[in-house]
């Protein structure tokens, strides 16, 4: 049962009432009993006391500041700062080429985000089978997942520059040059590929955690009643981690959408000719580098109800999930 | 039987081949940090003929990166210090007990879990400049704790919410204070969850870029992740240098996995496994 203005917080006050009378007679008692008294207030408080600084902050430097933005964005830029202006910032938003290629940037790693869900989930599956030398692949699965995006971008600068060591391969056996990271058809596979490099080791162990609430008992009879691998997967393995794939889904998504900004500054800057642009990108440049704040905070607004609806998705579908349990 | 385990075996080829996409650019990278400018322009792969520790040396000095070692280490310390002792007095309040309006607090503090820095960052950069803590240590720091507590109070929350009240009651009745349960028992109690919440947020802190790099514009106070994208254009000629300043960069999250790799995990599925 929890603790609070039950019982022992009673009993320090009834405490300081009967020992009222000792006050008079020594000023040590009277001192000791005003603690106690304060001490009963302070017992009352001390839930919101111990709250406090986390929800202040919380609430001051991410809720506030939501409200703020979004408020911002119907404002001007320049001399019109400060100016209603409607919705004259998103009118402007969608009419910029930029922006919409980070849209339809969101797009493909949208249509991307099967295979960056199936890769660590394929692969958490034959670690869970106990292919040979299993935990050796797990730990060095992981480890890309703990490097900064921006230590792994400066790798990959450094791996497919033009002069770089890929094309020293490729050349060596024929294939010319390829310009991987300025060519505009070719750049944004190399950023989301070198992304889900990245990250496909923290997904994964997602997945051995949700395995390791898998009941074995399942898996010995589907063997036993010779079942193929496949067949395991997607009679066995798929329905009863359902909600862990569903979890991986979305953590990939808002993954996608709020951590690949280290990559895109170090590799390609946006570029080449703006084709590897994501909002978060677009909110950067056009808050630090164009000056148009206003601008910025209805791109802010526009990713956050992306981010929104990927949320309220995975509600739906858990809840979903949770009548056909 | 002898069909899957045939299967293990061919399974094994594109696994290794995997693993060794993983390592292998690390490698290549500390190989190349090692060599001469001269080496890596004549052959880029060849393995260096002796350990230099020169161009490591330019990097720390010269380049800087050793100042913003110390700048990142000062910042990423302090936060994640304060992520702990909020995170975990928030979490033993909301989970252990009872007041008005803790359910209210409860989704307030994980409201904040949806909103990323990138929704809220001109507002936030705003407020910061308004308060003066814009490019200041402490403005940097509180921007991460700002970040991160909601991940924090929501793992320390579920964490103490294990522990059976009976343990509080048998303390207060002891005569400890509430804060006395907290410095004496739960703060004790909560030290698995403290050491694997503090290792991810000291990796999601020394790892970030966006926040330094809206926060912190002036040159000085960069942190090693800033260090790292400065590299790319002024040592894009010297690749051994830059090799040197993205390994400077890397050792020190490559030594906390080498040690620390489970309790990583740990934290990582915790947070799964509770959402």
């Amino acid at each position: 049962m929890p603790i609070g203005n039950t019982q022992p917080s009673v009993r320090p006050a009834q405490a300081g009432r009967t020992g009222g009378v000792a006050v008079t007679s020594s000023a040590r008692d009277g001192g000791h009993l005003r603690r106690a008294g304060g001490g009963l207030r302070a017992e009352r408080l001390a839930p919101y006391v111990l709250v406090a600084p986390a929800v202040l902050i919380i609430v001051l430097l991410r809720l506030y500041p939501l409200l703020l933005g979004v408020n911002f964005s119907f404002t001007g830029d320049g001399e019109q700062n400060g100016t209603a202006v409607g919705f004259d910032n998103y009118r402007e938003l969608f009419a910029d080429p930029l922006f919409r290629t980070a849209l339809s940037n969101v797009g493909l790693l949208v249509l991307l985000l099967p295979v960056a869900v199936a890769i660590p989930g394929l692969l958490a599956t034959f670690i869970y089978l106990r292919v040979p030398g299993h935990r050796f692949y797990r730990s060095v699965y992981f480890f890309p997942a703990v490097l900064s995006p921006v230590i792994v971008g400066a790798i990959f600068n450094l791996l497919l520059a033009f002069d770089g060591p890929l094309n020293a391969v490729l050349g060596a056996v024929g294939v010319g040059p390829v310009d991987w990271l300025g060519d505009s058809d070719i750049a944004k596979f190399m950023v989301v590929g070198v992304h889900i490099w990245a990250t496909f080791g923290m997904a994964l162990v997602v997945f051995l955690a949700g395995f390791a609430t898998l009941d074995a008992a399942l898996l010995d009879a589907a063997r036993v009643d010779g079942a193929s691998l496949p067949q395991v997967i997607r009679h066995v393995i798929v329905p009863s981690l359902s909600r862990t794939i569903q979890f991986v889904f979305v953590t990939t998504m808002i993954g996608m959408l709020t951590s690949m900004f280290g990559l895109l500054f170090v590799m390609t800057s946006g570029g080449p000719e703006g084709s590897t642009y994501l909002p978060e990108y677009y909110i950067w440049i056009q808050q630090g580098q164009m000056n148009r704040p206003a601008l910025a905070s209805a791109a802010s607004t526009i990713l956050f109800v992306i981010m929104l609806v990927v949320g309220l998705l995975q509600i739906k579908l858990l809840e979903r999930s949770g009548k056909e349990d | 039987m002898s069909r899957l385990r045939l299967g293990r075996w061919l399974v094994a080829i594109p696994m290794s081949l995997l693993a060794l996409a993983t390592i292998y650019p690390l490698l290549f990278t500390a190989n190349v940090a090692m060599k001469t400018r001269r080496d890596y322009i004549l052959d880029r792969f060849s393995v260096t003929d002796a350990l230099r520790w020169e161009n490591i040396d330019t990097a720390w000095n010269s380049v800087g990166m050793g100042r913003y070692f110390v700048n990142s280490l000062l910042v990423v310390t302090s936060s994640v210090v304060l992520l702990l002792l909020l995170g975990s007095m928030a979490g033993f309040a909301l989970s252990q007990l009872r007041f008005r309006g803790s359910s209210a607090l409860f989704l307030g503090c994980l409201a904040g879990l949806f909103i990323p820095f990138q929704v809220i960052m001109v507002p936030l950069s705003r407020i910061m400049a308004d308060t003066a803590l814009i490019d200041t240590y402490p403005g940097l720091v509180l921007v991460y704790v700002a970040q991160f507590l909601p991940f924090t109070v929501f793992l320390m929350t579920s964490y103490y919410r294990g522990i059976p009240p009976e343990i509080v009651d048998a303390a207060r009745i002891d005569g400890n204070t509430v804060y006395g349960v907290y410095r004496r028992i739960m703060l004790p109690l909560g030290t698995p969850a403290l050491l694997s919440v503090g290792i991810l947020n000291t990796l999601f802190c020394w790892n970030d870029v966006l926040m330094a790099l809206v926060m912190m514009p002036s040159a000085d106070h960069r942190t090693l992740m800033i260090g790292v994208t400065s590299l790319r254009g002024q040592y894009s000629d010297n690749i051994p240098t830059f090799a040197s300043g993205v390994l400077i960069a890397a050792i020190p999250v490559l030594l906390v996995y080498l040690f620390l790799q489970r309790q990583i995990a740990d934290g990582v599925a915790a947070g799964s496994t509770k959402g």
